[in-house]
């Protein structure tokens, strides 16, 4: 029964059941850290600064120890998308087919994420703003379900700002 | 000083249902390798295992030289690079041979994903625990290696401009070879009606797009040459070998899903073999879905990057094309035997035992494993002829 207090906040995740909440001990510890207060870090390389992989300790252009996280802009691009069908009965809680999206943080990193709800039809190349949803007690990455107000790009429904206008259906 | 060459191989029946626990068809592969080698259990002083990595209960373990009856060894190693293991193994053994610290060695690689109640698709995605990188991918809905496998061909065909009726010949191509192997599980001729219903699993990957488990086994013998004119069979000389392990970032700007310049190792593999890759006359790769077959053909050196859809629906790949690959039907279409698939295959085509699908003359193959998200890399050079 550990964390029953904070557990009493948890709310129920959309897509996985609660016993695939990550454990936050180990090299991740900062990341899941910072998520909790609504904060996006990542590791950077405390010497040369540059961008390090999750559980990276050795920096592989100037060779110092020591990843630094540090926080980010909680936005990025999608640099590989695909629409899961599949659904293993025992840990996936979604009826519905759920994105999984590689996406490339304006940081540099490269984080696989699902989105905070059930939403489909990403492209390689959209921008996406980053949040948190929360699996058991732990928050961790997610793409927001509501598309990002710096993407020029995508299509203005005259009459209609709000956010279901632009939500994208499943391909 | 013994020149080494694979003498012996054994490969189980392949099963599509539950039941043989992973040890024991192991060691049922060891029986049939040493048979077709003629070689008894108290010649073989080496042994090398190759499991199944992740979570697996009855994963097989230097253990197996005590249950299966082993005398004394001199050369005893559980062997892990994942997918590139078994063409390892290869490399280890006939290191070892060489330089005299063993003489008749046996390889071995046994799996049983298929268990009673469930699909073999819910033992991989129940795999992977809670920690690490791997618990924040899993807690986001990868499970499993399909979604991960997607996620690499969405990157893949959005950067080459290719498209699913690439990963569909190559399906097709497998399918092909398969069709002429009594092996293989799948052997159903397909057309791409057939790949265009299939089941989608995790876009762009249908079930098709898929390696297809077994419960099975399979090893070889490596050994003195001259046993195997004993048994009857053409020694298969291993003349090149090499390994590559790129260090492919997750970090921009460079891609992180494949590539990584592997061609330089392949390079190195036939150099030793002093081979080219015009003297390949079969290529059997490791194949667990579509897109990797075009990942690897282009990172090998054998096209251009974005190159191989083409090839493949040019029919190159399949039976009468002019790059044999996967000619037993690849762990597409024949068996998810992890590296055994390729190096079993490359073995039969060299001893002129592929049959139906024999292609003819063929006296040089090139057998690749890879180990991870195409993390790992090993090559073995196969040839007919001595050095």
């Amino acid at each position: 029964m550990r964390g029953s207090v904070t557990r009493a906040q948890a709310t129920t995740d959309w897509l996985v059941v609660d016993s695939l909440a990550p454990a936050t001990a180990g090299a991740l510890e900062p990341m899941y850290d910072a998520a909790a207060a609504g904060r996006l870090q990542m590791p950077f390389c405390a010497s040369c600064r540059i961008a390090l992989e999750l559980e990276q300790l050795v920096c592989d252009r100037c060779g110092s120890g020591g990843p630094q996280w540090q926080e980010v802009e909680p936005r990025g691009t999608v640099h590989a998308v695909t629409t899961v069908h599949r659904h293993e009965p025992s840990l996936i809680r979604a009826r519905e087919p759920y994105s999984i999206l590689d996406v490339e943080l304006e940081s540099g990193h490269r984080i696989i994420m699902t989105t905070t709800a059930p939403v489909g039809g990403y492209a390689v190349g959209d921008a996406v703003a980053v949040t948190f949803r929360t699996v058991g007690d732990v928050a961790i990455p997610a793409v927001s379900a509501t598309p990002p107000v710096w993407a020029h790009d995508l299509p203005v429904q005259p009459g209609d700002d709000s956010a279901e206008s632009t939500t994208k259906e499943h391909r | 000083m013994i020149d080494p060459a694979l003498i012996g191989l054994g490969l189980t029946p392949m099963s599509v249902r539950p039941g043989g626990g992973a040890e024991a068809l192991a060691l049922e592969a060891v029986r049939r390798a040493l048979e077709d080698a003629a070689v008894g259990l108290d010649e073989v002083d080496g042994l090398l295992v190759n499991s199944s990595q992740g979570i697996r209960p009855d994963r097989v373990g230097t253990a197996l030289a005590r249950h299966g009856g082993f005398k004394q060894l001199r050369l005893l190693e559980h062997v892990e690079i994942k997918g590139a293991t078994a063409a390892a193994m290869v490399q280890r053994a006939v290191l070892a041979v060489r330089a005299g610290m063993a003489s008749t060695v046996v390889c071995v690689f046994g799996d049983a994903p298929l268990r009673p109640g469930g699909t073999s698709g819910s033992t991989y995605a129940k795999s992977g625990g809670v920690d690490g990188l791997r618990g924040l991918e899993r807690a986001s809905g990868l499970l499993g290696s399909v979604p991960t496998f997607a996620l690499l061909a969405s990157r893949y065909l959005a950067l080459t401009g290719g498209s699913e009726a690439d990963l569909c010949a190559v399906v097709r191509s497998t399918r092909a070879w398969a069709v002429a192997n009594p092996q293989a599980v799948q052997r159903s001729p397909l057309t791409a009606a057939d790949y265009e219903s299939s089941r989608m699993v995790s876009t762009p990957l249908r079930v098709l797009d898929c390696a297809r488990p077994v419960n099975g086994a399979g090893a070889v013998v490596i050994g003195d040459a001259r046993r195997a004119v004993e048994a009857g069979h053409p020694p298969v000389f291993v003349r090149g070998m090499s390994q590559w392990h790129p260090m492919r970032r997750r970090t921009a700007p460079g891609e992180s899903w494949f590539g990584g310049g592997a061609g330089p190792a392949v390079d190195a593999a036939l150099a030793m073999a002093e081979r080219s890759r015009a003297d390949i006359d079969v290529l059997e790769l490791y194949d667990p879905f579509s897109v990797v077959t075009l990942c690897l053909l282009e990172d090998y050196g054998f096209c251009e990057l974005g190159q191989a859809g083409e090839l493949a629906r040019a029919g190159a790949l399949g039976p009468g094309g002019k790059l044999p690959t996967n000619t037993g039907g690849g762990q597409l279409s024949a068996f998810y035997l992890q590296g055994i698939t390729p190096l079993a295959e490359g073995i039969i085509q060299l001893r002129g035992n592929g049959g139906e699908r024999q292609v003819a003359g063929a006296s040089t193959a090139l057998v690749a494993g890879i180990g991870g998200r195409i993390d790992h890399h090993a090559f073995v050079v196969l040839d007919r002829d001595a050095a």
